[in-house]
């Protein structure tokens, strides 16, 4: 069994996901499919670990990402024989299917709908359900209900930081950048250390300031993309933010607005402006020379990132001869 | 100076068979009906229903503000310390807004705080019964009977720990008696309770005193008898006094400093 089943397969790149799926049938046949347990089996065999489990689940949602549904519903009814038929995260992993299985059908999934109101009836605290209802209808562009329900969840569970980032994203996605950055921050004050969320923030303060443009927001988004290269080294889209910033900033010096009121950030100077931008493109040449050169420990980069990297190098450089 | 004789016993080997080995089997099996016993009489932890987690949830919602207020700028600080410190003085979240102010109920009453006792009463029955049993058992059969040599030499001390129960004055304290055993047994089954059970095994009492102690802080937050009120009280004031600094202070400067130029 791979290491990489055991992390959310949310993350993973289609090939993995593609190369999980493939394993499917071979780990369902190796791996015990109920685990005994009185005391005399369990001396005689493997014993129960969370990882199994988690194999299970993972591989599921792996499955269902290219469509391997006979094993998806091998996967899941090892987890129910586990768990049971009440367990909220199975029953959050039942609906999936269902959804899976649905497709685009649309009166499938109004009834798939009821049966989740009907479930948070019963039982309005079952998170994972009522999350899989609001990524239901975000999927079906009832943008406004979804938002609506995931503010009442945040407003029961505001320690929620997934609901919190889903929150943000949402917002994003229709152009409420204050709201998204609010959210967002709220993700920040539960997990402080998350780098990503660091870079995120950075980049939707970015795109916030492109709209508003004010320089408050551009210096906070650069100081947000430090902050995120300083929690993680050869962090490529902190790296990548911060040259585009620092680019940015350059070119067309922001007028030294008024003394900005108490704790607001203010632009720092041009000189270190400058260092920045170096720093950044030094940086940001050496992770594309070494990814492509395939070297050791420098792989694990998303190729598209990769890609928009060389970009802008090249355009600097385009820049330069010019 | 002559060195003292060494003391022998003639023991008959039929104590081997008669005393050690049942005690031993005895503790392990009743460790073993522990386990079990207390896994059949745990109760699922109950459901919380939405308004309580509301309230614990912001109430760690806003532990996390104060703990991590760093990461904000000061104007987000600001905001969201406005928000919580007044949502806390006027009870927004609270379970049961109409009972504000008044006492807390007596956690007898209290069916949810009854159920944590019960299951604390369980646990301790569960362990002493068993314990004053067998302790009973053997003193009415064994006591009194010296049954194995230490291999390795005690000092005085050790006499009225391992000879309880053979009252002969000098004795060398190497010899135990069967009530020693059965303690040397309480003490010392732990390993052999992990390999049998698994390592989260209910069997050993030691493990559930030891368990006793530990993580007490955590439960307790939310506690029976607790005044969720006066808590968020305590939290807006804390929140209040938070004097605000942000990591992104400087940042730049810290990371071409740093990680960059290194």
């Amino acid at each position: 069994m791979s290491s990489s089943l055991l992390h959310p397969p949310s993350h993973l790149p289609p090939a993995t996901a593609l190369k999980h799926s493939k394993q499917a049938p071979s780990i369902l046949a190796n791996s015990p499919g109920a685990i005994a347990t009185s005391t005399l089996q369990s001396l005689l065999s493997a014993s129960e670990t969370a990882e199994l489990w988690t194999t299970y689940e993972n591989l599921l949602l792996s499955c269902l990402r290219t469509g391997d549904d006979e094993s998806a519903h091998q996967c899941l009814g090892r987890l129910v024989n586990r768990f049971g038929d009440d367990n909220e995260r199975i029953m959050a992993l039942k609906g999936l299917l269902k959804e899976a299985n649905a497709g685009d059908d649309n009166a499938t999934l109004d009834v798939i709908l009821k049966e989740y109101d009907q479930i948070l009836q019963e039982n309005p605290t079952n998170l994972p359900i009522s999350k899989r209802r609001i990524a239901l209808l975000r999927s079906r562009g009832q943008i406004a209900d979804s938002v609506t329900a995931l503010i009442s969840l945040l407003d029961a569970s505001p320690t929620d930081a997934e609901a919190w980032s889903e929150l943000a994203d949402m917002y994003f996605s229709q152009g409420l950048y204050s709201q998204a950055i609010f959210a967002l921050e709220e993700v920040l004050v539960l997990q402080p250390n998350a780098w990503n969320i660091h870079a995120r923030l950075g980049e939707m303060l970015f795109t916030a300031a492109k709209t508003s443009d004010t320089s408050k927001q551009l210096a906070e988004a650069l100081k947000r993309f430090c902050r995120s290269i300083e929690l993680c080294d050869n962090y490529l889209r902190g790296y990548y933010g911060l040259k585009l910033i620092a680019k940015q900033l350059l070119n067309e010096p922001q007028k030294a607005t008024k003394q900005a009121e108490s704790g607001e950030f203010s632009l720092p100077d041009s000189a270190t402006l400058r260092k920045l931008d170096e720093a950044a493109t030094e940086k940001l040449a050496e992770i594309v020379r070494r990814y492509s050169a395939a070297e050791k420990g420098w792989q694990g980069y998303d190729q598209a990132e990769i890609a928009a990297a060389q970009q802008v190098l090249q355009n600097e450089t385009e820049a330069t001869v010019r | 100076m002559g060195q003292l004789p060494v003391q022998t016993i003639h023991r008959d080997p039929q104590l081997f068979y008669w005393i050690l080995f049942p005690i031993t089997v005895v503790m392990v099996l009743t460790g073993i009906l522990r386990h079990y016993a207390s896994v059949l009489m745990a109760t699922a932890p109950k459901k919380q229903d939405q308004k309580t987690m509301r309230e614990q949830r912001s109430m760690l919602h806003g532990v996390a503000t104060r703990n991590n207020f760093h990461v904000l700028s000061a104007p987000s600080f600001r905001a969201r310390r406005d928000y919580l410190t007044n949502a806390y003085e006027s009870g927004a979240f609270l379970k049961n807004p109409d009972q504000r102010g008044q006492p807390p109920p007596n956690p007898m009453t209290d069916p949810g705080a009854m159920d944590g006792m019960m299951g604390m009463m369980k646990n301790n029955m569960a362990m002493m019964i068993p314990n004053t049993l067998i302790m009973s058992w053997i003193n009415a059969f064994f006591s009194g009977f010296v049954i194995i040599k230490l291999p390795f030499p005690l000092t005085i001390k050790f006499k009225s720990m391992l000879q309880a129960g053979v009252a002969t004055k000098e004795m060398d304290p190497r010899w135990m008696s069967s009530i020693s055993w059965y303690f040397l047994c309480i003490f010392g089954l732990q390993s052999v309770f992990n390999f049998l059970l698994g390592s989260e095994n209910a069997a050993s009492q030691m493990a559930q005193q030891m368990g006793a102690m530990g993580p007490q802080a955590a439960p307790q937050m939310f506690g029976p008898g607790v005044d969720p009120d006066k808590q968020f009280k305590t939290e807006a004031e804390n929140l209040a006094v938070v004097e605000h600094y942000s990591v992104l202070d400087g940042v730049e400067d810290r990371l071409l400093e740093g990680i960059i130029s290194k």
